[in-house]
């Protein structure tokens, strides 16, 4: 029996384009270790999932998001 | 024909505002145009970076967004680099993001038919 699809957060909050700077919401597709969540578990639609993976490596970039978390480095 | 740019700086936490806002002003000078409005600048102030860049924790972040011709925008980023106190920027052509509102699903504009 498959599963209901889980709606897209992103869709539901009405944003069409995803900002980097917002790292709050950024983090809520990423694993407790920093990798990007897939759209299977995220629940996002394929519009939003590669926008929030773009977001997610740009955030990165600027240290928003960390790349790995939680290393003893 | 001009495009939206949407420029990310992490300044040395060490810098106070004001060599800040110097800097830049030097850098907006580069890409300043007249009859394009001033690029409008958003200070995050200090904030812990999510790993250590240039061995330093903490940075003040500083937002802009403009109006510039991309033939200015090479002369720009030497600029930049060529500036030690800036330890990163990121320039990205702005279309539009926005944040996600907390609150979501109660944001004004949606009207629960």
């Amino acid at each position: 029996m498959k599963r209901p699809q889980k709606t897209c957060a992103i869709c539901e909050s009405g944003v069409r384009i995803v900002d980097f700077k917002d790292e709050r919401t950024l983090q809520r597709f990423l694993t407790e270790r920093g990798k990007i969540l897939p759209s299977r578990l995220s629940g996002a639609c394929a519009r939003h999932q590669r926008q929030i993976s773009t977001a997610i490596k740009r955030a990165r970039q600027v240290a928003l998001l960390p790349y790995v978390k939680g290393h003893v480095g | 024909m001009t495009h939206q740019y949407e420029v990310v700086y992490i300044f040395d936490s060490t810098l106070e505002e004001s060599t800040i806002n110097e800097k830049l002003e030097k850098f907006h000078a580069l890409i300043r145009k007249d009859g394009v409005d001033a690029p409008t600048v958003d200070h995050w102030g200090k904030r812990t970076l999510a790993y250590p860049i240039q061995k330093k924790e903490t940075g003040s972040y500083a937002v802009a967004r403009f109006d510039a011709e991309p033939s200015a925008l090479p002369e720009f980023e030497r600029a930049i680099k060529l500036d030690d106190g800036v330890l990163r920027h990121l320039v990205v052509v702005h279309e539009g993001a926005q944040a996600v509102p907390v609150a979501t699903g109660k944001s004004d504009e949606e009207d629960d038919e």
